[in-house]
């Protein structure tokens, strides 16, 4: 057999056993499906929320829509008309803003509790990277829409990022130094923040990136049925239950209290009460920028570092973390459950740490009030 | 050359009154730990002096009568100061023009002086409250998180409760009917 064809049969046979289609039937994932049942079985629901709160944007998301104005000098205008005459506007567009940071939670955690558990082991090597990719496109639905509002502080937080994005070019050698700044035009669309910047990060929000996480996340749960829930801990469960009705039932009943808890939490607290009210006024090009203005929560392990540490540091710091995010299945292949569960606790003490006391640390360090 | 010409005017004309208080925007911007502008109480969020519609520049001769007026306004009056918004004029017309620029020193008298009751965008914090926490006095959906938590809680707790009862009975029909789909297909497949 020639190199080539061998190459091509090895291929067809990682495919075979990432992707195993003869699977895909009634019997395996109805009747014979089951679920490992240990002490961290609650992080097999983590994913099903996820999913429930992704369903819940993309409703809320369409909703808004019929409302929703792209332009500079009406999108302000067109989310205050929602907010304040459109019949539960306010409770649609609350729903959209906290169904979307609780998306992201459960999505790191779950990427998290995933890691811990070492459920990216072969042959699952696929669902990892499918996640690790999905992970990625929620930052950039978090970011594509934070602009959409036009408000104070949604277009200044864009402009900064916008320029850490340029900023990179002087840290890179040769024709490399040039890639950021024609980066940064290409999605600003012209060389200032403007109506062409709004027009792509709308296309990207409502269009593109919901086309590609559709089709990764079809791969990702399709992968996961054929599958099954991974084993996750060390010695082999004493206790199985089966994934249907068991699993779906509880699964069901976790989705209910999701959707209580966002239900109160959209009707009683407006997500935009947690900033100064100066920070949601209409964008005033001319005018003095307020104080205050920081990216959306789920950015500050980036933001906060940013602010104490050099540029190049936590671009580093952030190219590693992207690499090794993606190659993750293979980069810990051969570590132990012990050892991925420590790296975990480290990852969420840093999470937990930049993002609830990084103004904190800032002022300590800095003296500056973020 | 017509903006230059009117703000130069403006500048000359109203130079003397043009009062923006940044006292206040201070006061409250410490006590509240809030980054507040001045469209707390004035209409513009730049403040009062410019030449853009609704700042002292860019008023119209009507306007300039008004202003003058309201420069006089005294406790209980119903004035418009047409630079102010409606909770800049609520405050004006309750202390009067000449207290509250006594009041420059002492900027913390100023919740104390307002109405206990009055909250004029209806979201059950009142106006002096909202000046104390730092919130917009005009903007329902602007306030404290566990106060507006609280607040609209009771507000609304029976569209609550009824969600509540609808979510466990769709649940509750739901599970039932997966339930039911399970025994079937065993029997089936049996």
């Amino acid at each position: 057999m020639s190199d080539k064809k061998k190459g091509l049969k090895r291929l067809v046979e990682f495919m075979y056993d990432r992707l195993p289609m003869h699977k895909f039937n009634f019997e395996h994932i109805v009747l014979e499906k089951e679920v490992p049942v240990h002490r961290m079985s609650w992080a097999y629901y983590l994913g099903g929320l996820t999913l429930f709160f992704f369903m819940v944007q993309v409703v809320t998301g369409i909703f808004l829509l019929f409302y929703y104005q792209p332009t500079v000098s009406d999108a302000h205008a067109s989310i205050e008309y929602i907010t304040k005459y459109v019949n539960n506007g306010f409770f649609i567009r609350n729903l959209h803003t906290w169904s979307s940071s609780c998306m992201i939670l459960c999505l790191v955690v779950h990427a998290i509790t995933t890691f811990a558990m070492k459920a990216f082991a072969p042959p699952r090597e696929m669902i990892w990277v499918g996640g690790a990719a999905m992970l990625i496109l929620t930052f950039a639905f978090g970011f594509t829409g934070y602009l959409l509002p036009w408000h104070q502080i949604a277009v200044n937080a864009t402009k900064v990022m916008l320029q850490s994005i340029e900023e990179s070019g002087h840290y890179l050698p040769g024709f490399l130094s040039g890639v950021p700044h024609y980066m940064r035009e290409l999605i600003q669309g012209g060389s200032v923040v403007g109506q062409a910047t709004l027009s792509r990060f709308f296309a990207l929000h409502v269009v593109i990136l919901p086309l590609i996480v559709f089709g990764i996340l079809a791969m990702h749960l399709l992968s996961v049925q054929l599958h099954g829930m991974s084993q996750g801990v060390d010695t082999l469960p004493k206790k199985t239950e089966k994934f249907f009705p068991f699993f779906i039932l509880k699964d069901l009943i976790v989705w209910g209290v999701a959707f209580l808890g966002i239900f109160i939490l959209a009707v009683c607290v407006p997500f935009e009460s947690f900033y100064a009210f100066p920070l949601f006024q209409a964008y005033n090009a001319l005018g003095a920028t307020p104080e205050g203005i920081k990216p959306e929560w789920y950015f500050y392990f980036t933001y906060y570092p940013l602010e104490l540490l050099p540029f190049w540091l936590v671009m580093i710091g952030m190219i590693v973390t992207g690499t090794v995010l993606l190659l993750t299945p293979w980069i810990f292949k051969n570590t132990s459950r012990r050892m991925l569960t420590i790296i975990a606790w480290a990852i969420t003490a840093y999470l937990v740490i930049t993002t609830l006391f990084g103004n904190v640390i800032l002022e300590l360090v800095k003296g500056v009030k973020s | 050359m017509r903006i230059v010409f009117s703000l130069l005017l403006s500048t000359c004309l109203f130079s003397s009154m043009a009062m923006a208080h940044p006292e206040y925007l201070q006061y409250f911007k410490k006590e509240s730990g809030r980054p507040i502008n001045c469209s707390m109480c004035h209409m513009d969020p730049e403040g009062p002096e410019g030449i853009k519609p609704d700042q002292i520049g860019g008023l119209s001769k009507e306007e300039k009568k008004m202003l003058e007026l309201a420069r006089k306004a005294r406790p209980g009056d119903n004035i418009t100061n047409p630079i102010l918004n409606l909770f800049g004029n609520e405050i004006l017309n309750t202390i009067g023009h000449d207290k509250l620029v006594e009041l420059e020193k002492d900027p913390g008298e100023i919740p104390k002086l307002l109405s206990k009751t009055s909250d004029l965008d209806h979201n059950g914090i009142p106006d002096y409250q909202k000046l104390l926490d730092g919130t917009d006095p005009l903007n329902p959906n602007d306030g404290l998180p566990w106060k507006l938590f609280k607040i609209n809680f009771m507000k609304n707790w029976f569209q609550i409760m009824m969600t509540v009862l609808a979510t466990i009975s769709g649940v509750f029909g739901l599970c039932y009917t997966i339930i039911w789909f399970s025994i079937r297909t065993k029997k089936e497949f049996k």
